[in-house]
């Protein structure tokens, strides 16, 4: 398997490190519910066949975050995406440090 | 002093130029290296501050512009590293970090990485037996950057010229592995 870095072009998977699901996202640590809703999103995974989004990281390359859509029974990869701009889309007004 | 204690060393005490048949590798010393690591937010600031300061533009994909005095390489999104002469200074890195504090982190790296340069037409027969690009000509071409690894050892590479000829970076470290390694992989060359 190669994965294609936005940034470095097709690389070697032994460039990146699997870092498991992108789909869940950090629940409200204030919210009511919070217990509930932590132990679902380190723990509970549906694991369906067909495509996933997963997070990799390009350790041995530009160290950026990837989300990858990846075939988990072909191993076809449809598409790689920044995960900092995939954060940045959900959560527009986060500025950062200055 | 500090100077007077500290005594700069080779990170290949053990050879300096080694020649072979079409392959040429000599020790890159005195280089200076630093990164810079743009604040979220801020890489725009960073690449105008560069750009009014030594006159080259940042670049946003895998490349090094600049010249002899000081080069930039693309080190990863919205981060750079700055490739200069030493001449017995720090003022690379003091330069940046005066012009871009709060905008970027700024780190030295010279003392922390060993650089070698591949030289001659064998060199990228010699590449090809541990790193893991493709660096055919069609594909990688002179100020090309890339940050991989080879022989199992993180590099950062940047081709300089079509001889070809390529720097290549690795912590200092894993100087003496990587020099070990590249000399066994070049031995083959050695015979005319
Ligand atoms: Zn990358």
């Amino acid at each position: 398997m190669r994965i294609t870095c936005p940034y470095c072009g097709n690389r070697s998977l032994d460039e990146f490190l699997y870092h498991g699901d992108a789909e869940p996202q950090r629940p409200d640590a204030t919210a009511d519910n919070a217990m509930d809703a932590f132990v679902s999103y380190a723990f509970e995974r549906t694991n369906p066949p067909g495509q996933h989004h997963e997070l990799w990281y390009h350790e041995a390359g530009c160290h950026a975050w990837l989300v990858v859509t990846r075939h988990v029974s072909t191993h076809a990869i449809s598409s790689v995406d920044i995960a900092r701009d995939l954060a940045k889309a959900r959560t527009p007004n986060t500025a950062g440090r200055a | 002093m500090v100077e007077n204690i500290l005594q700069a060393r080779s990170a290949f005490p053990e050879f300096s130029l080694s020649r072979y048949h079409q392959l040429t590798i000599a020790v890159r010393e005195h280089i200076t290296m630093v990164s810079l690591a743009a604040w979220d937010g801020q890489s725009e600031k960073v690449q105008s501050v560069i750009q009014s300061i030594y006159g080259h533009s940042l670049p946003q994909r895998p490349v090094r512009v600049g010249g002899m005095e000081v080069s930039f390489l693309w080190f990863g999104p919205d981060r750079w590293m700055a490739v200069g002469e030493r001449d017995g200074g720090r003022d690379l890195e003091e330069n940046l970090k005066r012009h871009l504090h709060g905008l970027a982190a700024v780190v030295d790296h010279s003392d922390g990485r060993a650089v070698l340069r591949l030289s001659g037409a064998r060199a990228r027969d010699v590449l090809a037996k541990g790193l893991p690009l493709d660096l055919h000509p069609r594909v990688f071409k002179a100020n090309d950057v890339a940050i991989t690894h080879a022989s199992h050892i993180g590099v950062l590479l940047w081709q300089v010229d079509d001889a070809p000829t390529y720097d290549i970076a690795v912590p200092r470290s894993y100087a003496h592995s990587f020099s070990d390694w590249l000399l066994d992989a070049a031995e083959v060359f050695s015979a005319i």
